[in-house]
């Protein structure tokens, strides 16, 4: 009986086309991989869960919470922020790689790394963290006074190199707080 | 005396008696008529509307909705999730590769009925595939195919050469399809589950039956009998879904991907 050979074929050439999608997808979404890079493991000075962290959206709006989960999902890649406004409890997932966000920042680190994963024991009374209003305001007026130059100190990462600095600053804006 | 043979036995002789041979033996049962049908030398005018009980007329019914161009076929390999650059927002897509896809064969209105296009994906082994259907393979001059499907069209413009290969070029960025797969088996599933009965309260005296249908019907008064088509349970799933108006956001026609937005149902695809 003949048998005719079948056609070259594009599963077995590209078995995997989730991930080349999602990596070029993300290529586009991040393409000097600075968000990558900021959050990458190996990153000293990566947003970690505890630290306070403030997200600048497209139109500017800011929302600054404690950083209770990171949820590593290649794309979908998400931290949940929490703050208390006015006595509300918030809670906010950002995508850190949506072209909404602007900019990451940490605002001031965790005084003891945080011996779990996920801090939902933030949410009882005891262990709410509360406002983040004040140590927000007080790293604007820091960062404020630094991009002016009144302190004298060259911002870290501004140093004509692009990204994010990977070395650790000796002052300024990250690093605040005993690690 | 000369015997008198029966005239009424050489007229009508028992069938036993009349050997085999003299008469022919029809293989064919049933009520069938031995002679052509005669042509109706009534209502057979042109300008006379066509008989809504012809396949003709039901043709013509369906042409509206009968696509012109066949469909593909495609396995779903997985999902993730596009942002768009400009709006910002984010949206579940779902990633389709196709494989081998080809033309096997043809189906027309003159030898079926109607006008169909049988597409092929995949490859099976040749040693795991009937003869019958290996001469129907080699008859078009394809390789073995894992997977058969027809995609009705509407007339002969729609039949691709036998043979052509159909690739994630066949789609275009914004189109819109339908996505046919069949849905996960649930096995025997219950009322609940297949038919969202609400169960019974989980305390309060209960017993055992916090899941059950519970009435099946009224008595005497409701025809002494449950009803045919009570809901019950019963095997769910594992039935042919489509999902309509899903938009193509991407086609990669090197890899043979074709992206569709929002969620699908696992397996094999069936695009059109």
């Amino acid at each position: 009986m003949k048998t005719y050979p079948p056609p070259p074929s594009k599963r077995n050439k590209y078995p995997e086309p989730v991930k080349e999608w999602n990596a070029a997808h993300l290529a586009t979404l991040d393409p000097t991989t600075s968000r990558t890079r900021l959050f990458d493991p190996s990153n000293p000075d990566r947003p970690n869960v505890g630290d306070i962290l403030l997200t600048t959206f497209r139109n500017n709006d800011p929302f600054s919470g404690v950083c209770i989960s990171i949820r590593r999902r290649g794309l979908d890649t998400a931290i949940l922020l929490r703050n208390r406004l006015m006595t509300v409890g918030v809670e906010m997932w950002v995508k850190i790689y949506s072209p909404e966000v602007k900019s990451i920042e940490v605002v001031k680190r965790a005084e003891k790394r945080a011996r779990r994963a996920r801090l939902y024991y933030m949410r009882k009374p005891k262990h709410d963290r509360g406002s983040v209003e004040g140590e927000v305001e007080e790293y604007l007026k820091r960062r404020r006074l630094i991009r002016s130059g009144a302190l004298g100190v060259k911002e870290p990462g501004m140093s004509g190199k692009r990204g994010i600095s990977a070395k650790r600053p000796e002052q300024g804006k990250v690093g605040v707080g005993a690690k | 005396m000369t015997p008198s043979i029966c005239q009424s036995c050489l007229q009508n002789p028992h069938f036993f008696l009349i050997p085999r041979g003299l008469f022919a033996q029809t293989s064919a049962r049933g009520i069938k008529s031995i002679s052509a049908p005669r042509r109706n030398r009534f209502n057979q005018d042109p300008s006379l509307p066509r008989l809504g009980a012809s396949t003709a007329a039901a043709l013509e019914r369906k042409a509206y909705a009968t696509p012109l161009r066949t469909g593909a076929l495609g396995t779903k390999k997985g999902m993730s999730a596009v942002y768009d650059t400009e709006t910002g927002k984010r949206q579940a897509c779902t990633i389709v590769q196709m494989d081998r896809v080809q033309v096997v064969a043809h189906k027309t209105r003159q030898k079926n009925g109607y006008y169909a296009v049988q597409v092929g994906s995949g490859w099976k082994h040749p040693s795991n595939i009937t003869r019958p259907l290996l001469g129907h393979y080699a008859e078009s001059g394809v390789s073995p195919k894992r997977h058969l499907v027809e995609f009705k069209v509407r007339d002969e413009r729609g039949l691709l050469g036998i043979g052509e290969t159909l690739g994630a070029g066949w789609f275009q960025e914004g189109q819109y399809v339908d996505a046919r797969a069949n849905s996960r088996g649930m096995g025997f599933a219950g009322g609940m589950k297949r038919h969202g009965f609400k169960g019974q309260p989980a305390s309060h005296g209960v017993s055992l039956t916090h899941r059950a249908m519970g009435s099946a019907g009224q008595s005497q008064g409701g025809g002494s009998r449950v009803l045919p088509g009570k809901r019950m349970p019963g095997r769910m799933g594992g039935h042919q879904v489509t999902t309509q108006n899903v938009r193509v956001i991407k086609v990669d026609d090197e890899k043979g991907i074709v992206v569709l937005n929002g969620s699908s149902h696992k397996d094999l695809f069936v695009k059109r």
